[in-house]
């Protein structure tokens, strides 16, 4: 450690008076307005009134729904497929691996893109109902909250399986025979020996998939058209068609505080088993 | 055959399918010879990807992207190497703060970034848009500098510094000589991180582009919605084998996983 | 500048922040000196080294070298090596590279570069691994290339902190040897941080015992094992009997006992007094004890006596007869044996 206070300062403050007058400050100020009263002074109203528009719940509503459903669906996927993972050979352990996180490097443009011509009127998911007979006329799966939600999980299980992999790797290794001898089933086994073991890469994870899904953009924006709408497309249409800053605020200050709620919350999941342990 | 040595390969290919498969699908789609995007391809061709190439704004907005990624991404280390320095090497006061606020970009919603940095910066300061988008691209990076730069700092020794001090280096040719050579992976694992992040940033760009300035997937997201024949699809798979193969190449040289 | 003091620390005061580390410390040291500093963990050695370097400001005070201040002058213009307890050598550069790096500052190159790394190396048995990169050699080795890596800038004074604790018993017996023949040859002065009393008495010319940032004793290593002149010292170099003293009377728990008719002259005027083990005598003596533990050590055995002093710690040859638990014994602690303590702590 160098004690030179002066030579610590002017190495760091060039990053931070950058990163606070680029991002702090603006960011700042854009969430004070939805604050701010037009005669001066400070209201809440701005709030209420986004809140009491059903369309606003809606959209609010949604975005919770998926974000829900698409973390909970990417861990019930994601510990099967990190189970599958970890109890692969070495090699094939470090392609698959390889395989799942290669999405990761594509761009979330192209990614999402294919799904427009996979759920598309005339795109596979349909050709193949309608040649199997199940359906007659072509279904409507694009510009739904069901596109958004495979568009997500598609985009997001990558980090959710990462994360359980790791936990997978660090349990300890005996403890699932040991649970196996004491005469657990499988069941009992997931829920009492590998889910408490694993919570933190599941938190982790979690938090991940969760605030990736609120603050995605491009995914409701192609696969939920203009009329499904997420908290992020609603912001940019309340930018760009209406020219309403003030409900921008607000929506990108609900956003922010559901990421940091989230984040908090679920770190407090991961602490409250630490604090159990720690006893011993 | 079990049940149990069934789930493991069935797992796998299925969540693998479901992975890769949109993207091959791309792929496949890019290089069909009919006029709308569509799978199965109709036809083969290589029209689709030879047209990419033509598209004038595909042109000016993948350089724009590829001046951001590049210069944005150098900004960031230029300011994220010294800060990561201070941070790991020395009795910083107020390093939590520091911390916090190099750091803070990547929790706040790229949307909202983008949208502050217009308000607040680009039309009271009169920025242009290229300065603003290269601003917003280095504050996105420089969380992920500093965050890949201090690892790397945190598990090099310091003492080999000021044995090199001692032995007649300056601080500062001490830090050249011996400390820049031994994160050289570190840093080229950040640069790469930052430029693909960069490169697929579209929220943060979004509010950020004027006449003939735009990032080229903010550009794609445009042309799509006027436009939907596979030439999006050949760009997004031209896009992929980039990328995949600038962290390839990585992984191969620098074991750039151990990084990030 | 005089013969005695080629190397001295003035006043020298050290801080972290405003907590002080070594507080005034006096010492004056020799051209070609051999200088071990020995003390308890925490007790300023490694403080003391690095302001030496010049690694760390001084609070207040000098240190001057061959006759110039250098207090003030930066680390790298200073002429003074250290040698870090984990070598810290480049891991980018080869062995070859390492050695050469402080030539090549100095804007040596060429043959002459190549010559004096090569002597470097020879020196310390390393010709043959020139070419290796420091994680492909053993403890042992690295040590050797940050010993060579020091010596070929012919620092004016070589400093080594803890230099061998990183080793193993066999080699550290070698290494001792290797630093001892490389300062014969050299003359170079070198200070060395130990906390081995062993090693410090083997290797130096001089020892200076340390203790909360302060200098205990200065002495040769037959002083510091002989004459202790502190009751810390003679604590830390093995004497086990120490009591204090007051008016020829000696304080222990059982109150004062006249030792004036037992004391030679001179002593009286000590505040303590102290006896390793060994000078103990069993069997003849004024002194009444009872034995309250007793162990064989190869060649002697020790025993522990409740006596009117306290606990009292005797070391007799293992061919003595033996005594057993609860035995009565009658001992003496010859007092012309005895080490005077001018201070007692
Ligand atoms: N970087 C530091 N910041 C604050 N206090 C320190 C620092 N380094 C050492 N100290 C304090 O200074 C005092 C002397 O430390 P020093 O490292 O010189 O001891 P030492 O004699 O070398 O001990 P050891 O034998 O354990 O190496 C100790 O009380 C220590 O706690
Ligand atoms: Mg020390």
């Amino acid at each position: 450690m160098f004690q030179n206070r002066a030579e610590a300062l002017a190495l760091a403050l060039p990053a931070a008076i950058f990163a606070a007058t680029v991002f702090l400050v603006p960011v700042v100020i854009l969430l004070s307005d939805g604050f701010r009263a037009p005669a001066g002074g400070w209201t809440i109203s701005a709030y209420t009134d986004f809140f009491s528009n059903p369309l606003n719940q809606a959209v609010f509503l949604r975005t919770l729904r998926l974000g829900a459903l698409v973390t909970i669906a990417s861990a019930v996927i994601g510990y099967a497929a990190a189970f599958a993972i970890v109890s692969l050979e070495p090699g094939a352990k470090g392609k698959v691996t390889g395989l799942v996180v290669l999405p990761l490097m594509i761009s979330p443009v192209a990614r999402t893109y294919a799904w427009i011509v996979i759920l598309g009127r005339t795109g596979i998911v349909n050709q193949a109902f309608q040649a199997l007979g199940i359906t007659e006329a072509p279904l409507r799966i694009l510009f739904s909250e069901t596109a958004i939600f495979i568009g997500l999980l598609q985009l997001f299980l990558p980090l959710m399986i990462i994360s359980l992999i790791s936990a997978l790797e660090n349990m300890p290794k005996d403890a699932i025979p040991a649970a196996r001898v004491l005469g657990a089933n499988w069941f009992q086994v997931f829920w009492k020996v590998v889910l408490p073991l694993t919570k933190e890469g599941l938190v982790i994870g979690g938090t991940l998939v969760f605030t990736g899904s609120l603050t995605a953009y491009i995914t409701p924006a192609i696969l939920g058209g203009s009329k499904v709408l997420m908290l992020e497309t609603l912001l940019y249409q309340q930018v760009a068609v209406s020219n309403n800053f003030v409900a921008a605020s607000v929506i990108a200050f609900i956003l922010i505080v559901m990421s940091f709620a989230a984040n908090i919350l679920l770190k407090r999941v991961a602490t409250a088993r630490n604090k159990q342990r720690s006893p011993q | 055959m079990t049940a149990r040595s069934l789930f493991i390969p069935i797992t796998l290919l299925l969540v693998i399918a479901f992975l890769i498969g949109p993207f091959l699908i791309i792929v496949a789609a890019s290089f069909s010879a009919g006029e709308t995007l569509a799978f199965p391809p109709q036809g083969f061709s290589l029209r689709w990807i030879a047209k990419v190439f033509t598209v004038e704004s595909f042109r000016a907005s993948f350089g724009m992207s590829l001046f951001l990624a590049i210069g944005g991404t150098a900004a960031a280390l230029v300011l994220g190497i010294p800060a990561s320095y201070a941070l790991s090497r020395y009795k910083l006061p107020g390093a939590e703060i520091v911390r916090t606020v190099v750091s803070a970009p990547i929790i706040v919603p790229g949307i909202i970034v983008g949208l502050a940095l217009l308000r607040y910066i680009v039309v009271p300061f009169q920025v242009g848009i290229t300065l603003a988008l290269f601003l917003a691209h280095t504050a996105l990076v420089l969380p992920y500098a500093v965050r890949v730069v201090s690892a790397s700092l945190d598990n090099l020794r310091s003492d080999i510094e000021e044995a090199a001090v001692l032995l007649g280096s300056s601080r500062l040719g001490a830090f050249f000589r011996v400390v820049m050579p031994n994160i050289r992976g570190g840093i080229m694992s950040a640069f790469i991180l930052g430029f693909v992040t960069s490169f697929n940033q579209v929220p943060v760009s979004l509010f950020l582009s004027g006449p003939g300035v735009r990032t080229l997937p903010v550009d794609m997201i445009a042309y799509m919605e006027i436009v939907f024949d596979p030439s999006v699809a050949a760009l997004s798979s031209l896009l992929a084998f980039l990328s995949i193969g600038i962290v390839f190449i990585a992984e191969r040289f620098l074991g750039f996983s151990r990084y990030v | 500048m005089s013969d005695a003091s080629y190397l001295s620390l003035e006043k020298l005061t050290l801080a972290y922040g405003d907590s002080v580390a070594v507080a005034n410390l006096d010492l004056n040291i020799r051209k070609g000196e051999l200088i071990a500093l020995l003390g308890p963990s925490g007790c300023g050695k490694t403080t003391t080294m690095r302001a030496i370097a010049g690694l760390l400001p001084v609070k207040s005070g000098h240190v001057r070298l061959d006759g110039a201040d250098i207090t003030r002058v930066p680390a790298n213009k200073r002429a003074v090596g250290l040698m870090f307890q984990s070598y810290a050598l480049f891991p980018h550069l080869s062995v070859y590279e390492n050695v050469g790096f402080g030539l090549k500052l100095k804007g040596m190159r060429g043959t002459e570069l190549d010559t004096k790394v090569k002597s470097g190396l020879k020196s310390v048995g390393l010709s043959d691994f020139a070419n290796r990169k420091p994680a492909e050699l053993s403890g042992g080795q690295q040590q050797r290339v940050a010993l060579a890596r020091s010596m070929v800038m012919e620092p004016k004074v070589l400093l080594l902190d803890e230099p061998l604790s990183n080793l193993d018993a066999r080699l550290r017996l070698e290494m001792r040897t290797e630093l001892q023949r490389v300062q014969k040859e050299t003359g170079v002065t070198m200070i060395f941080v130990t906390h081995d009393q062993a090693e410090a008495l083997a290797l130096a010319d001089r020892i200076v015992v340390m203790k909360s940032g302060k200098i205990e004793q200065i002495g040769s290593p037959e002083d510091i094992y002989n004459r202790p002149t502190s009751s810390f010292v003679a604590d830390f170099v093995g004497f086990e009997n120490i009591f204090p003293l007051e008016n020829g009377k000696m304080k222990t728990s059982a109150g004062l006992i006249d030792l004036s008719g037992h004391l030679s002259s001179g002593a009286p005027s000590a505040a303590g007094l102290a006896w390793r083990p060994r000078m103990v005598t069993l069997g003849t003596g004024p002194f009444q004890g009872t034995v309250r533990g007793t162990s064989f050590a190869g060649d002697s055995r020790e025993y522990l006596l409740d006596s009117a002093f306290g606990p009292i710690k005797a070391e007799v040859e293992a061919s003595r007869p033996t005594h057993a638990l609860g035995d009565a014994l009658v001992f003496d602690l010859p007092a012309e044996k005895a080490a005077p303590l001018s201070r007692f702590v």
